[in-house]
């Protein structure tokens, strides 16, 4: 069985049981018909027996040859960098003028993906230029 | 009395100033479908204060041509960077990006060009010749029908999971889940908002959509991208089908046409859903099923053409019976109303010659949209050829302001960055996004009306089964499930005694 099949199965199995417990406490329907909890319940049986049959389906599965890994060292670093970039600049968004951040987010990005200065520069403010200029003044969305 | 309605709709119609409308209002369109974030309705919408200083031809022209515009320029982002443009082309994503990656852009973009204008014909030669006995079909579906439909819709989980059919399941169920969030449907109670005002609306489908398959498809780019390597340089050649490659996706087309119709005929379903049906049913009937998710014509021709199709659905019940079919027919009534038009059976009587005008319109937008198809396909493939960090910057800034333009909210660009998330882990664990998606567009649908159907039926479940529209959609979702599960088990049992001797 394969590690990452395992923990999606478990996680699946893990959402159906808190789906099911948490709409468990939604107030019931009024005259024995559906309340609030009553779709929610539902998808949780359904998701927590579907989960369950991939964890037996995965055990019965025969063991396969240790994998190797796809993602390199430095492919998911920039992942993770990028992630962090863009929560960034989402809590940031609203605080700092908005083709400032943007430049400065495109930029970083760019140089996180090996980019040089020279060329991530000129095309983080081209992007920024285009995003303000098609949004904002050309289809009048409010940025902020 | 006929012809001389049929003569003055066309006259209103064929003035250069009314033409000119129509090219703004398509090129508009086009805009609004190619950007990730921008929808048909929005557009619709946006522009509909602009024409109550023209004529209601005019006016109707650029609104016609935006609506007809948008949805097959919704595929070109579709196919080239794997971001629907609108959610009517989530399945052109399936198979035009794999087309696309695999070096054929051009194709994809023609292929797609060429079946929407099929799918748009189709359903406005069948919106002139059959509009009352198809939008009648439609009044028949009551609450138990939409949730037979949508049970049906999410049947197909086991078509678009090719092969994986738990692992495509939870991904509906996950999507199915994530659609409760928000206020109840039915008694307005809050349910898994945590406190939080901006999830008492659930979470925007269209952010999560542009976040699972924008943001989520770039990172899982990045994770596999090696060092210093460069995107592919994508051939240009060919952007019309060869004779035989029409040929294989002639009948896909005219069932997606047909399918397209049908299902956007009926009070919003809309294209979305057309699409999704239309390229399941095509994968069953195909010689090649096993290409489909995978770059195949036929699944692009079929989700295409369906998609496009929905839109002549859609008008005929807006028009003959005053229903929207979608959500841009519904802001089209607003705007038809606005101009002094009822749109319904009397719609016919009072306003004869602005129903053939309304027709010439849709088919001439539809033209418009072709050719301007056509003729960008050559120059919007060239995009491949762009470095992949200068692409991914640009989804990613694309993605976020198009989240952002759609309510004006930053708490949507939060959602688009957590499907995001989301779907780089599908994908690292295998799991189809497509389903989930599809969850999410199907939950409210079902849950509200399964709800309602209860309530009509006292809590009785078999009235709802006694229902002989709503038994038979329950019954092709049960075929659609079961018919993986039997196709697997029979390879089985043939491939063990060959394996034996």
């Amino acid at each position: 069985m394969r590690r990452s099949e395992l923990a999606a199965a478990s996680s699946f199995l893990l959402l159906g049981v808190l789906l099911w417990s948490a709409a468990a406490g939604f107030p019931p329907g009024v005259g024995g018909l559906p309340g609030p909890g009553f779709f929610p319940r539902g998808i949780g049986a359904v998701t927590g027996a579907l989960a369950a049959a991939w964890l037996a389906k995965a055990r019965r599965r025969p063991a396969a040859a240790p994998e190797a890994p796809v993602t390199g060292a430095s492919q998911a670093k920039r992942v993770v960098l990028t992630v962090i970039l863009l929560a960034a600049y989402l809590a940031l968004w609203g605080r700092v003028s908005f083709p400032l951040l943007t430049f400065l987010f495109a930029a970083l990005f760019l140089r996180c993906l090996d980019e040089r200065w020279g060329t991530a520069l000129p095309l983080a403010l081209a992007l920024t230029a285009s995003i303000v200029a098609g949004f904002e003044y050309g289809l009048g969305v409010n940025l902020p | 009395m006929m012809s001389s309605e049929i003569g003055a709709g066309l006259a209103a119609v064929l003035a250069w100033d009314v033409l000119l409308f129509l090219l703004a209002g398509t090129l508009l369109g086009a805009v609004f479908g190619a950007l990730p974030g921008l929808t048909a309705t929005m557009g619709v919408a946006l522009l509909t204060p602009l024409t109550f200083w023209v004529s209601t031809e005019k006016g109707l022209a650029m609104l016609i041509g935006i609506y007809c515009g948008a949805i097959p320029a919704g595929g070109i982002p579709a196919v080239l960077l794997n971001i629907p443009g609108t959610p009517a082309s989530i399945a052109a994503a399936w198979d035009g990006y794999p087309l696309a990656r695999s070096g054929r852009p051009g194709l994809a973009l023609g292929v797609n060009a060429l079946f929407a204008f099929l799918g748009q014909f189709v359903s406005i030669v069948f919106l002139a010749l059959a509009a009352f006995p198809l939008a009648s079909f439609g009044l028949r579906f009551g609450p138990a029908e939409y949730f037979a439909l949508a049970v049906f819709g999410l049947s197909l989980m086991a078509g678009v999971s090719s092969g994986r059919l738990l692992e495509g399941l939870l991904a509906g169920c996950l999507g199915l889940a994530l659609a409760t969030v928000g206020l109840d449907p039915m008694t307005a109670h809050p349910r898994f908002t945590f406190g939080s005002a901006e999830l008492l609306d659930g979470l925007a489908f269209v952010p999560a959509m542009i976040g699972l398959f924008g943001l989520g498809e770039v990172l899982a780019r990045m994770m596999e991208r090696s060092p210093g390597a460069a995107a592919a340089p994508a051939a240009l050649s060919r952007i019309r089908p060869s004779w035989p490659q029409w040929r294989r996706m002639a009948a896909p087309g005219l069932l997606g046409s047909g399918i397209g119709t049908l299902v956007g005929a009926i009070p919003a379903a809309g294209g979305d859903l057309a699409s999704v049906i239309a390229w399941e049913q095509a994968r069953r009937l195909s010689r090649r099923p096993q290409e489909f998710g995978g770059g195949s014509l036929e699944g692009l021709a079929a989700s295409a053409s369906a998609a496009n199709a929905a839109i002549g659905g859609a008008m005929t019940t807006m028009l003959t019976l005053g229903i929207p079919g979608d959500a841009p027919s519904a802001v089209l009534i607003g705007a038809l109303l606005i101009h002094g038009v009822q749109p319904g059976p009397l719609l016919f009587r009072d306003h004869g010659a602005l129903v053939y005008s309304i027709l010439l319109l849709m088919l001439l937008a539809a033209v418009l949209i072709l050719a301007i198809g056509l003729a960008g396909a050559r120059p919007l493939a060239r995009a491949l050829r762009i470095p992949e960090p200068w692409l991914w910057a640009a989804v990613i800034l694309l993605g976020i302001v198009g989240s952002y333009a759609l309510n004006n909210s930053v708490a949507d660009v939060w959602v688009m960055f957590g499907a995001g998330l989301l779907g780089l882990l599908c994908r690292k664990a295998g799991l189809p996004v497509g389903p989930l998606v599809l969850g999410l567009i199907l939950g409210p649908m079902m849950e509200s009306n399964l709800r309602r159907a209860l309530i009509l039926s006292r809590g009785d479940w078999l009235g709802i089964l006694r229902r002989p529209l709503t038994a038979a959609l329950l019954g092709a979702a049960a075929v659609s499930l079961a018919w993986p599960v039997w196709k697997a088990w029979r390879t089985r049992s043939y491939s063990a005694p060959s394996a034996k001797a």
